[in-house]
């Protein structure tokens, strides 16, 4: 009977319960569409600004010491401390290890270069990088910290053979010494002494738009093979998705009591991964570098509020049309009302009832108000991110939908409520006398 | 009818009923029993009393008709028997139990056992058939059982109508398939409002044989009505003027009855 009751009311209050209905699902839309963007947006603004470059840099401790001998800074200005390759393995272990998106190690090797053999030679900084390094199935490198470089080419493979090196030439140096893709010129590390020269193939030239523009770039097993240090990198560039920072992010973890550190250790900021980083990797200096942090943090922050606000005007005119279409339905059932108080109903078993409509019509509405809102989702989030041209990538986030359902149901039920309140109210011999 | 026509009614029924030599009620053998009833609701700035004092009891079995113009307090004191309504104060008991110390819950499930109620506008819901309309009572009281319902339309003559939705049959089916549902559960009072107010003559005959005929079984039936005939059919009447119970004289025999049966 109960359900009898329940869907003859939708048959019959087709349009009340469509114009509810309908809020409902406007509501949930804007809302699932503002929290599928919510939640994807931290990505999508992370590979936005990843094109600034990495969020936190690892170097070795001892760069951070002064060597001064009578007062005189005498730390070579390259630095003679190194960090290991396969410590940065360590990084995929820490905390928020799956939140780190790209890793790019670095090594500097100075270098004489000449166009062809026999021709003087010039200085030239070379650096070994990863260019498409499987990192614990993650593949990063360079490039991939470095969207904006520009190549032409193909990036360095490792080669067997020792005397021909594969490398990409930056954009400058390349005009300097009239180097194309494909050309051969000759290279010798002089970090060492009594090098031998050999012979490097260009792949490819990038146009970086900074100082590696004058720079050769090839692999980092290369560049350990130039300067005979084997598993060494001088820098560490990483890539890693970050809560915004706020003001609990900057302090000192040290000077926390345990649960407060735990709590801040817990946490994405950059700071709490770089604190985990230095704990990882033995004789590591890991610091946020804060502009692209921070400006991260500050877009993240305003898109957000927006989002929630958009959300909570969108729910609250829900609730205010589901209000006042409840308030009609009930106004013209009320001789049903008296007459089932009558027959011995319960306020609660009316409540009930109502309630059952208001719920069934939020789990329907809602439902769709997902669908739709995902759809939304994409196409907003095309639109902002990718551009013109750019495709809607889906975002259907499973868990939102008994999220998004819930809140319909809140609204439903809350808008319901003060008709419900009323009709409980309604003195049933008089509903019936007046029906009369 | 006016008041000194409702004194004149005898009381030939009066040990049978439960009423005693006097003529009044014996608080042990009534269904409903009213002592000192006052009914007050606050209006503008002042008090209106709707009902006043009314003292009077109604044996099981009975048929009582409530007569009275209107604003008599008819209505309140049938809202306060079908237990939608409490007094002010004084004591009204049904079936032996006071139900002002009720809670509102317990008041709603007193009402669902005890009061069968017969309207004068039928008040069925429009899109349940007459089957469905008379288990929506069951539903309310405990549960659902299609034979007891389909036995209960039989039995006011509507066993093959029994698929009809309330727009299908005429006023004098649908007031049987409302008396259907008052009787479905078996209350042991039937409170009905004008029973044949919106009736032809010809379907007041059968509703009114059919109170007759749940009267002779044994049903207590309180009839509020303003048509004289139907007032004769009952035992006793109980007249309200101005919110006063004006007499509650122990009613007429069966055979005043069946005299204003036969004139219908």
């Amino acid at each position: 009977m109960f359900f009898r009751l329940l869907m003859e009311s939708f048959r019959r209050q087709r349009r009340r319960k469509m114009l509810a209905g309908i809020a409902i699902l406007l509501g949930t839309t804007a809302v699932t569409a503002m929290l599928a963007l919510a939640t994807t947006i931290g990505d999508r603004i992370h590979k936005e600004l990843a094109v600034y470059g990495a969020n936190i840099v690892i170097y070795p401790k001892a760069d951070l010491l002064d060597v001064k001998v009578g007062g005189v800074d005498v730390k070579p200005a390259s630095g003679g401390a190194y960090l290991k390759e396969s410590d940065l393995a360590k990084l995929k272990t820490i905390f928020w290890g799956n939140n780190i998106t790209g890793v790019s190690p670095e090594l500097p090797v100075q270098m004489s270069v000449a166009r062809h053999a026999g021709d003087p030679l010039v200085a030239a900084s070379a650096v070994g990088y990863w260019f498409d390094h499987d990192f614990s199935g993650l593949k990063t490198g360079a490039p991939a910290l470095h969207p904006w470089w520009r190549l032409q080419g193909s990036w360095p493979t490792a080669q067997n053979d020792p005397g021909h090196r594969n490398v990409v030439v930056g954009a400058n140096l390349a005009k300097k010494l009239s180097l194309n893709v494909g050309d051969n010129f000759t290279v010798q590390q002089t970090q060492t002494a009594g090098s031998a020269q050999s012979s490097a193939v260009v792949t490819g030239i990038v146009t970086t738009g900074n100082e590696t523009d004058n720079e050769i770039l090839m692999t980092l097993r290369d560049a350990q093979t130039f300067t005979g240090a084997n598993d060494a990198v001088r820098r560490v560039e990483v890539s890693a998705r970050t809560k915004p920072e706020d003001a609990f992010a900057r302090v000192d973890p040290d000077s926390l009591p345990p649960k407060q550190r735990e709590i801040w250790y817990c946490r994405p900021y950059a700071n709490s991964i770089a604190y985990q980083i230095r704990e990882a990797i033995p004789g590591a200096q890991a610091e946020q570098v804060r502009r692209v942090e921070q400006s991260e943090g500050n877009v993240l922050k305003r898109i957000s509020g927006l989002m929630w606000l958009i959300s909570a005007a969108a729910l609250l005119a829900a609730g205010f049309a589901v209000s006042a279409a409840m308030a009609t339905a009930i106004l013209e059932r009320r001789g049903e009302i008296g007459l089932m108080r009558s027959l011995g109903a319960s306020k609660g078993a009316i409540a009930l009832l109502f309630y059952a409509e208001a719920g069934l019509l939020a789990v329907l509405a809602g439902t769709m108000g997902y669908l739709l809102g995902s759809g939304l989702a994409a196409w907003l989030g095309a639109r902002i991110f990718a551009g013109d041209g750019g495709t809607a990538e889906a975002i259907l986030i499973p868990v939102l939908l008994p999220v998004v359902v819930a809140l319909a149901l809140i609204v439903a039920i809350a808008g319901s409520t003060p008709s419900i309140r009323t009709a409980l109210r309604m003195d049933p011999s008089a509903i019936l006398r007046a029906d009369a | 009818m006016s008041v000194s026509e409702a004194k004149v009614v005898t009381g030939q029924l009066a040990n049978l009923s439960g009423n005693d030599p006097s003529g009044n009620t014996r608080d042990d053998c009534a269904v409903i029993s009213l002592k000192h009833v006052t009914r007050e609701y606050a209006g503008h700035g002042s008090v209106v009393r709707a009902l006043e004092d009314a003292t009077f009891s109604i044996v099981a079995g009975e048929w009582v008709a409530i007569t009275g113009p209107s604003g008599s307090g008819k209505s309140t004191l049938v809202n306060m028997i079908g237990c939608l309504d409490r007094p002010t104060s004084g004591e009204l008991k049904i079936d032996n139990i006071n139900t002002a110390a009720m809670t509102a819950t317990e008041l709603d499930r007193f009402r669902a056992d005890k009061i069968g109620f017969i309207f004068q506008q039928f008040h069925l819901i429009p899109y349940l058939s007459a089957l469905e309309n008379v288990m929506l009572a069951q539903y309310f009281h405990s549960m659902t059982d299609e034979t007891e319902a389909k036995t209960a339309l039989q039995r006011v003559g509507l066993g093959d109508r029994i698929s009809h939705l309330p727009s299908e049959l005429s006023g004098g089916e649908q007031q049987r398939v409302c008396i259907a549902r008052a009787l479905i559960n078996n209350p042991p009072i039937l409170l009905a409002d004008e029973p044949t107010g919106n009736l032809d003559a010809a379907n007041q005959k059968i509703v009114a044989e059919l109170l007759q005929d749940l009267h002779r079984n044994g049903h207590t039936i309180v009839m509020v009505t303003h048509d004289p005939e139907m007032a004769g059919l009952a035992q006793r009447r109980i007249a309200l003027s101005h919110g006063k119970v004006f007499c509650h004289p122990v009613g007429g025999p069966m055979v005043t009855l069946r005299r204003a049966t036969d004139r219908l």
